[in-house]
């Protein structure tokens, strides 16, 4: 009880300066705000700068990916180590490894009456259409998002949410069984090791931290334009797969309470 | 001018019959008769209002050489009907089945033939 007490008054005080801090904020979408009109006598506006400039920066069409992934690649890399960080606190916490004996399982009605299986012929038929379609799909939205809205955080929730599918439509162990515990730990490191690594390259190519155009002797490209915008396809590839395999972690550790042996 | 005028007839009548399945979903006694009106009158008006979207791209085509991009859009949105044709009656199936499952027993009206019991007594 004392402990609720104590959590609620730091929730409000928190809020509370949340909410202060917002009243100093221009209203959304004000034209003369710092950001859209610029500082007089000081710096230029840079909304303007994104609109007429991103494109002859970085050769993609979309200037909503170009300033994520580009003119603020460290926010997002960091976005996508807190993805990675849930994940790993919900394994740290729901996580069972050593299990006792499981009690058996009283049978459930689902086992004692559907004889020919019905449910899971219908169900599972429309998951062996759906899904392969949702994972092409996915892949799509992430090497799209230079040209239509889209990215890494989408097309990888696109990919979990295919997998949390399959282990709602059959089990967690045939999900499991596709992307296995060791694996999706793994994919989820490596996806950020991606994002990390493009941002060491560029250091160790005498560029600043993720300032891709350095790394146009690397990729082979056209110019250093070029080379910002197929870095970028790398780093959302990288956020793809921690994303999708953080999404799958989280649901495989919420949905078995922690043991990976059964599923909802 | 005839493109507009099917998507228009198309279009209403897919509202009308999502009118008809959100008055089952508030007016059926019980759940299955509820997800019936809802799985049914959602499949076929979301089906029928986006054919009506489809048609209505069609007033602006006069030629393939250089209309080919609405053909893209429409077939956007038949893949869009396609999958909404085989997933909303599965999710219905699905809901319902964890309903039967659940124990929920189906409303029986007084006086009506009860098959109920002679239908499920093997499972």
């Amino acid at each position: 009880m004392l402990t609720k007490v104590i959590a609620f008054i730091a929730v409000a005080i928190t809020g509370s300066l949340l909410l202060y801090g917002v009243a100093d904020f221009p209203s959304f979408g004000d034209p003369n705000s710092p950001a859209n009109a610029g500082v007089e006598g000081g710096a230029p506006s840079i909304s303007q700068y994104f609109i007429t400039e991103s494109y002859k920066d970085t050769k993609v069409p979309n200037l909503v990916t170009s300033v994520l992934a580009d003119y603020r690649g460290y926010d997002t890399m960091f976005e996508t180590v807190v993805v990675f960080a849930g994940g790993m606190a919900i394994f740290a916490i729901l996580r069972v490894l050593r299990s006792k004996e499981e009690p058996p399982k009283p049978q459930s009605r689902a086992e004692t009456f559907v004889h020919g299986d019905h449910n899971r012929i219908i169900v599972g038929t429309t998951c062996k259409l759906v899904i392969p379609v949702i994972q092409l799909f996915a892949l799509y939205v992430i090497a799209h998002g230079h040209h239509s809205p889209g990215g890494g955080f989408q097309g990888g929730v696109l990919i979990g949410a295919s997998f949390i599918l399959l282990a709602l439509a059959a089990d967690l162990k045939t999900a499991l069984s596709r992307l296995n515990e060791p694996n999706y730990i793994r994919l989820a490191c490596i996806g950020i090791l991606i994002y990390a690594g493009f941002g060491v390259l560029c250091q160790i190519l005498g560029g600043n931290f993720l300032d891709y155009g350095v790394l146009q002797p690397v990729l082979f490209t056209d110019g250093p334009e070029m080379a910002r915008s197929h870095s970028m396809l790398g780093v959302e590839i990288g956020v793809a797969l921690t994303v999708s395999t953080i999404m799958f972690a989280i649901y495989a550790n919420l949905a078995s309470r922690g043991t990976l042996n059964e599923g909802l | 001018m005839i493109f507009v005028i099917l998507s228009a007839i198309l279009i209403v009548t897919g509202l009308v019959f999502f009118v008809g399945s959100a008055v089952g979903l508030l007016r059926f006694p019980d759940f299955y008769s509820r997800m019936h009106a809802a799985g049914k009158g959602d499949t076929l008006s979301s089906l029928l209002v986006l054919l009506g979207l489809a048609v209505y791209q069609l007033k602006d085509f006069h030629g393939f050489s250089e209309d080919w991009p609405i053909l893209l859009v429409i077939i956007k949105i038949l893949a869009i009907s396609v999958f909404i044709l085989i997933t909303s009656p599965t999710s219905t199936h699905a809901l319902m089945d964890a309903g039967w499952e659940d124990g929920i027993k189906p409303t029986i009206q007084k006086g009506s033939a009860n098959h109920l019991e002679e239908d499920t007594k093997d499972i």
